[in-house]
């Protein structure tokens, strides 16, 4: 394992997974909204532009079905385009050319063609910004069989997971979290690179299992280590990584350990990606289960604005801590 | 001038300096006293084509605005505390506080919604306009947005189908020349944005948006002529946004002194100021009287909505479903 690094922000290092693989690689080209001279509303693309040219860093119009139906096509012909959806939510404009085109165009023509694109964007809630711009929708497309989908917390993490997502030859929906981009972490300075659908064992454990990613894994780890110190309760916290493919076997052998689940994300919990898991538990591995599993997400209504509501609809460290007591309890 | 004019100047230059005052206390005060979360976008600029658009609509009229919905709402008759109030996220707040800035609504004054989703309030409109006509109402409805939006998908849609189906909405397009960090050279194949119009067999024109009256009177003529003929119609107003984006914007696209630059010459208020009150008011005086019982106005919203409040976390879920009876078939 190399050097811890020096710590980075978030968005550094996104714009660092994006530069050396725009270095790497001629065929990596990158367009979205504002992402030019503002360097994108988060950051993620600051100097880019300056450093390769507008052909190669373009600032699109408000026009996201375009956006990401060009990034198909140009996919489809040898590029390796990485586009920038401003927010999550607008995702949903891009949706047609991401699940029925880009997830499909491979299998549909018996495997003639590959759609090496990657779609960024920042979902998530926390910063006030209402129902039409806090969205995670992670689930859907997981939903969508020929589609990865990635959910990074850690700026290491995300660097070297966005490096990969850009070198793979499928579509890839990386999503990032809008309220995390300034979040501070160490990345080390030589190049790495993560596999797709390997999860990681943030913290080791052995009363429960905590399954959480995107930025809500900031506050499992706050819970794992609250209820380490304050009640004995010891805490395994994994990062799936990417949600699909899904690492399931990385949950199975700590659930070897704990016998107890809990899963916390920010997305909704009716069909979400925490289900899904603790259906394929129950399915195939309900023995590994000593008690029922919980999960830990945003109560179901679109996202308030005023802060104590907002406060109230989403996971937090207290939510966390007291679904862990329940399955230990 | 004639009285009625006079009087027609008067009350829409006092609408204007309220959307101005309103916004200031929003940059100066609540921003750097962090009393409002996310973003806010201030129309600071834009207010002749609010004011103007806005005075030239009826009572039965209904409207759509964007993230950027100060300056119509306002116009409109939006209670200023409750705007304030919304704003701070505040139980008073006239979405009670879910909404905020960006999500500007008012039922009662025929406000459908102020939509921050680029381009999604333009077919929303449309539709609207649908359901005055099959449902033989009079009225029509009116679409604010920017050029921005003139680039979606949604867009280019809705206008073909308003003029396919006859749809008495008129599209108010705000060209204040930058989406976000985007100059308009940047994300427009041709910048004769009025023409777009031509495509769909629907009127189009582009207008000067800084002078109050000019609006008001096209506006009058455009919504009075889709009134009659139930046609849609595109009207593109000239005009520039002399604040950031939003109160977060670090404004490095634009040269340092544009904004100053624009506003010195083309600052709408300052435009009614310096071509009409004159010939209004024969105190010069009375001018700064009535600039200063906006701002105590204003104020004292301000004031109010403070004092508004916080929404209960416990009814967070409250009001999600519409809870009308349904009758089913045995
Ligand atoms: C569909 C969609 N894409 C992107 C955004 C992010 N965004 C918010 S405002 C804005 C620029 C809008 O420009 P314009 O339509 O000209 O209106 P203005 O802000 O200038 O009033 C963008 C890109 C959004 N809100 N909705």
């Amino acid at each position: 394992m190399s050097d811890q690094g020096r710590e980075v922000v978030f968005a550094q290092a996104i714009r660092t997974a994006l530069r050396e693989e725009m270095k790497r690689d001629e065929s990596v080209i990158l367009w979205g909204q504002d992402i030019g001279v503002y360097g994108g509303v988060y950051g993620a693309t600051t100097g880019l532009q300056r450093e390769f040219g507008k052909e190669r860093v373009r600032d699109a119009p408000i026009s996201e079905m375009a956006i990401a139906g060009l990034a198909v096509g140009s996919a489809i012909l040898g590029m390796r385009p990485v586009v920038e959806i401003m927010y999550a939510d607008f995702l949903m404009h891009a949706s047609d050319a991401i699940a029925n085109q880009a997830a499909k165009w491979r299998y549909m023509s018996g495997g003639q063609f590959k759609v090496p694109a990657v779609f960024r964007s920042p979902g998530g809630g926390g910063s006030g910004y209402a129902a039409q711009h806090s969205q995670n929708i992670e689930a859907w497309f997981c939903h969508i069989p020929g589609l990865k989908v990635v959910c990074p917390c850690m700026p290491r993490d995300a660097r070297a997971l966005l490096k990969t997502a850009i070198r793979d030859d499928n579509p890839v929906v990386f999503l990032e979290h809008k309220s995390h981009y300034t979040h501070r972490g160490p990345m080390p300075k030589e190049e790495e690179t993560l596999p797709l659908g390997k999860a990681d064992v943030k913290r080791q454990g052995s009363d429960v299992t905590l399954v959480s990613w995107s930025r809500t894994l900031l506050w499992a780890l706050e819970a794992a280590e609250r209820l380490q110190d304050e009640e004995g309760v010891s805490v395994e916290v994994i990062d799936p990584l990417t949600l699909r493919p899904l690492d399931l076997d990385c949950i199975l052998e700590s659930l070897g350990k704990t016998g107890r689940l809990v899963i916390a994300h920010e997305s909704h919990a009716f069909c979400g990606v925490g289900g899904e898991i603790i259906a394929q538990i129950a399915e195939n591995h309900l023995d590994l289960l000593k008690a029922p599993p919980k999960r830990v997400c945003a109560v179901p209504c679109p996202l308030p604005y005023s802060e104590p509501l907002e406060k109230a609809a989403l996971p937090d460290a207290d939510n966390i801590a007291a679904a862990i007591r329940k399955v230990v309890g | 001038m004639q009285p009625e004019r006079i009087e027609q100047l008067l009350h829409y230059y006092k609408d204007m300096l309220r959307i101005r005052y309103f916004e200031e206390k929003i940059l100066n005060y609540m921003l750097p006293n962090k009393l409002f979360r996310g973003s806010s976008h201030l129309c600071i600029g834009q207010e002749a084509v609010a004011v103007g658009a806005i005075h030239a609509m009826e009572a039965e009229d209904y409207l759509y605005t964007t993230h950027r919905s100060h300056g119509h709402t306002l116009a409109r008759g939006m209670d200023m505390e409750a705007a304030f109030a919304e704003i701070m996220g505040r139980t008073t707040g006239v979405c009670h506080g879910r909404g905020g800035s960006m999500h500007l609504a008012d039922a009662s004054l025929r406000i459908l919604g102020a939509n921050p989703v680029v381009g999604s309030n333009i077919p929303m409109a449309a539709g609207s306009a649908l359901a005055l006509k099959m449902q033989g109402k009079p009225g029509i409805v009116v679409a604010f947005f920017g050029e921005g939006a003139l680039n979606t998908g949604a867009c280019h849609e809705a206008f073909n189908m308003a003029a396919l189906w006859d749809l008495p909405v008129v599209f108010i397009c705000e060209d204040n020349q930058y989406a976000i960090s985007v100059p308009e050279a940047t994300a427009m194949a041709d910048e004769d944005l009025h023409e777009r119009a031509a495509a769909y067999g629907m009127e189009g024109l582009r207008l000067d948006g800084m002078n109050v009256l000019e609006v008001y009177e096209y506006c009058r003529a455009s919504f009075g002529k889709t009134r009659r003929t139930g046609r849609p119609a595109l009207l593109v107003f000239d005009t520039y946004r002399f604040v950031g984006h939003h109160t977060a914007d670090s404004e490095q696209y634009r040269p340092k002194d544009e904004a100053i630059e624009v506003l010195r010459e083309k600052d709408p208020v300052h435009f009614v100021e310096r071509e009409f009150l004159e010939d209004c008011l024969v105190d010069p005086e009375k001018a700064v009287d009535i600039r200063l019982e906006i701002k105590e106005e204003v104020e004292a919203a301000f004031q109010r909505a403070l004092n508004g409040p916080w929404p209960d976390p416990e009814k967070l879920t409250e009001g999600l479903w519409a809870e009308s009876e349904v009758t089913c078939d045995e």
